[in-house]
């Protein structure tokens, strides 16, 4: 009850950052078309809020799960999406064209779907999961097919040319998270949840350095 | 000492572009020459470590990485190590430990002051710390401010927000303030250092009050005045609560109309069976039900009035339109004796209530207002005949001066519907009662059911113009209606018709609406037959209705003996019950 009143709170707390839709378009309106800056307010905002709750989630996990077990260790695995060539740093991204860039978030997100689906329904089948997390994997997953989606109007905007959709890696962690012993299982998901905080940050601060860079003109 | 291993402490990334890794070095080792330690790493996707680049830079026992070592997402590892041991070893990605930097160029300004002068707000302004580079969105900070009076221990916490200005309300010009701001990655829990304090003194812009001193204290006075105020309001309400007198006073009771056990809202709906199961079920109705001569109760006599006494019978009394107009039709004025009438005088509808205590005259008064169509059933003879019954009744009476036998089940038909009302004692009228001087014109109720239903005796069927009912011994013992015969305490059949007539009037008999045999009297009335039997001792028969003569007792009666000329022998005298052909023969 208590932990249910926890999370009522936060999660309120949390659309108070803005994570709520607002109306777009007025009623009865049939062309209406945001613009940019708009767009790119939206994917920033829901792309904080994603890492926002992986970033907890994580944190939950580590402390209900990890402690003790030499999980921390071993944490220097390589994620899912390691393989698409993502800028590492500053400079990389300040190199790279926005076009690029865009479609290499677009490859991510589309990447994590998979991933994204199986966490929400496998880890209700960790025993004792609390609420918290349960109910945050849901949300994730929900909030990234929303991010995906304006991304991909993003690129219908942005784009010059056509949209190239072959960015993308699978995933085939879903043995791994139904592994029948406990320990291994639990890596799994720390491991999934680890690479899931990673790769949203990473996308975080993909798109704000673009909407800083083409709203903003590199002067945010 | 502690043996201490050497150890790294943390490793940090002020803007996300570059990091260092500090540690400490212990006690364990004794040697003189810096750096036996090193600093090892090694990227995720890379096999070998490597030494740390730049040891300087960072400052001593320190490992500077700089951008183009630095990769924001890959996991690293550093390992702490002398040429044979590893003493500490960490694994991260850069983005997990950025720190940023604090602000920088912290600066105020007063916004407004109050008219007294004594508070002023003030707008802080920071810049970002430089090396993050903000511009761009490379990184995104958020700023905690914290400011306290200079003399305060305690530094006041703003809310966390990304601007780089915020304002502060309400501050005192004639205290100085302290400001100092930290920032953190907008995603991160950790804050960076704090900035440099920043100095606010009101009186360094000329705004200072100098006699501003006084503080504001606590209202103590309005604390008390109020304080008094609410106490006195408590003690009040208490001791109203306590003082009944003065509650009555305040709040005075309504009083509300009511009879025990009884619903005024069934009196008013006029529902009279319902009202008189319920008034049948008080003991003191009960009681009296059983009475034989709960008719005569109901007569009101006044024994002290000596006009009542007089009299020479009630029939008289009640044939006197007068009296019938001043009086109840039951008779005389109520005089609230025992008998618990609670009949008001000048209510010409019959009383009921059994109550000596008579819990609620307003009550029966309404009952009587709400039966008043139906009745008269008492006053039947008050007017004329054609309206006394309601119903078929009277005509029924008036028509059948002689009727036959047959006919009298008829009659007592229309009794039946009267007699659902709940009046007890039924008095007939007959338009030929004046021939009957002497005789009563009254049906006598033998007895009142709980339900509230009349039984009635058969009255001298010379009144009704039926046969008169025959002696005890001489009929069958029927369930029909019957004579109480007082002398022998038995009952005595008196059947209202002949034989011919006794499935009509067996019909009667068993007919619940109408009456009961007088086989349900109890002994209560055997008793009281039994007493009054004591005038008919001689040969002289007795009326089947006598007028009463004392009253004694709310039970007892004594009955004046009608002055009925001898019967022949034929009359079965201890019955004490004249048949119409007997009284026939009696009468001139």
């Amino acid at each position: 009850g208590l932990l249910l009143v926890a999370l009522l709170v936060s999660h309120m707390l949390l659309t108070k950052e803005g994570v709520t839709s607002l109306p777009i378009c007025p009623n009865g309106s049939v062309n209406c078309q945001l613009s940019l800056e708009e767009l790119f307010d939206r994917a920033v905002k829901l792309s904080h809020y994603i890492h926002f709750l992986s970033s907890e989630m994580f944190n939950e996990f580590d402390e209900r799960y990890a402690q003790g077990r030499g999980f921390i260790a071993k944490a220097v695995n390589s994620c899912h999406t390691a393989s698409l060539t993502t800028p590492e740093d500053k400079e990389q991204a300040q190199q790279i064209h926005h076009e690029d860039l865009l479609n290499l978030i677009l490859g991510v997100l589309r990447s994590w779907n998979d991933p994204l689906i199986h966490l929400a329904s496998e880890v209700q089948t960790i025993k004792e999961a609390p609420e918290t997390i349960l109910w945050k994997a849901v949300e994730i997953e929900e909030q990234n097919k929303r991010l995906l989606e304006g991304m991909e109007k993003i690129v219908g905007r942005v784009h010059s040319g056509e949209v190239e959709n072959d960015i993308y890696t699978p995933w085939d962690g879903l043995p791994s998270l139904q592994l029948a012993d406990e320990d291994s299982r639990l890596f799994a998901f720390y491991n999934l949840l680890h690479c899931l905080r990673r790769d949203s940050h990473k996308i975080d601060n993909y798109l704000k350095v673009l909407k800083c860079r083409l709203i903003h003109d590199n002067n945010c | 000492d502690i043996l201490q291993w050497p150890q790294i402490s943390k490793c940090r990334s002020p803007e996300m572009e570059t990091f260092s890794c500090f540690w400490t070095a212990g006690n364990f080792y004794n040697l003189t020459v810096p750096r036996m330690l090193q600093l090892l790493y090694k990227k995720s996707n890379e096999e070998d470590w490597k030494e740390c680049p730049d040891y300087i830079t960072s400052g001593q026992n320190s490992c500077y990485f700089n951008a183009s070592y630095t990769s924001v997402w890959t996991p690293y590892c550093v390992q702490l190590a002398s040429k044979n041991e590893v003493y500490d070893k960490k694994c991260f990605s850069v983005d997990e430990i950025v720190l940023p930097d604090p602000p920088v160029h912290l600066n105020w300004t007063l916004l407004n002051t109050s008219q007294t002068g004594i508070h002023g707000d003030i707008q802080v302004r920071w810049d970002p710390p430089p090396t993050a580079d903000v511009r761009k969105g490379w990184i995104t900070l958020e700023y905690e401010l914290q400011y306290k009076e200079v003399n305060e221990t305690k530094w006041k916490e703003l809310k966390p927000r990304l601007s780089t200005m915020v304002p502060l309300y309400s501050l005192k010009t004639a205290r100085d303030y302290e400001i100092r701001i930290r920032s953190r990655q907008r995603t991160s829990e950790k804050f960076g250092e704090f900035s440099e304090i920043l100095y606010v003194s009101f009186s360094q812009i000329g705004i200072g009050c100098d006699h501003c001193t006084e503080e504001v204290e606590f209202p103590w006075f309005l604390v008390v005045v109020f304080g008094v105020c609410g106490l006195a309001v408590t003690v009040i309400s208490i001791m109203l609560a306590k003082q009944p007198r003065l509650k009555m006073l305040i709040f005075p009771p309504v009083p509300v109309p009511k009879i025990k056990g009884i619903d005024p809202d069934l009196l008013k709906k006029g529902k009279l069976d319902e009202v008189n199961s319920i008034l049948a079920c008080h003991d003191n109705y009960k009681t009296q039900l059983y009475s034989d001569d709960l008719w005569v109760e109901f007569i009101e006599l006044d024994i002290e009035d000596p006009e009542e006494k007089n009299r020479a019978s009630d029939t008289d009394r009640l044939l006197s339109e007068d009296h019938l107009k001043s009086h109840s039709c039951l008779g005389t004025k109520d005089d609230d004796s025992g008998r618990a009438s609670c009949c008001e005088p000048d209510i010409p509808e019959t009383d009921f209530s059994a109550s000596d205590t008579c819990d609620a005259t307003s009550d029966s008064d309404q009952f009587k207002k709400a039966t008043e169509k139906e009745e008269d059933l008492l006053c039947l003879g008050r007017q004329d005949n054609d309206e006394s019954l309601p119903n078929p009744a009277s005509t029924d009476l008036q028509s059948r001066p002689r009727n036959t036998q047959p006919e009298n089940s008829n009659v007592w038909a229309p009794f039946e519907d009267s007699i659902e009302s709940p009046h007890l004692s039924v008095h007939t009228q007959i338009s030929n009662q004046n021939s009957l001087t002497s005789t009563d014109f009254y049906a006598q109720v033998s007895d009142i059911t709980p339900a509230g239903r009349v039984v009635l005796s058969p009255g001298q069927k010379s009144k009704l113009g039926r046969a008169q009912r025959e002696g005890c011994t001489e009929q069958n013992f029927t369930m029909d209606n019957t004579y109480f015969c007082e002398a022998d305490v038995k009952k005595c059949i008196a059947v209202t018709s002949h034989e011919e007539n006794e499935p009509h009037v067996q019909e009667q008999g068993y007919n619940e609406d109408g009456y009961f045999t007088t086989e349900s009297l109890t002994t209560t009335v055997a008793n009281f037959g039994a007493s009054t039997a004591a005038p008919p001792s001689s040969e002289m028969p007795v009326a089947d209705y006598t007028s009463i003569h004392i009253v004694q007792s709310p039970q007892g009666l004594v009955l004046n003996a009608t002055a009925l000329p001898v019967p022949d022998k034929e009359f079965n005298v201890s019955c004490g019950y004249v048949s119409t052909d007997q009284l026939n023969k009696i009468m001139p």
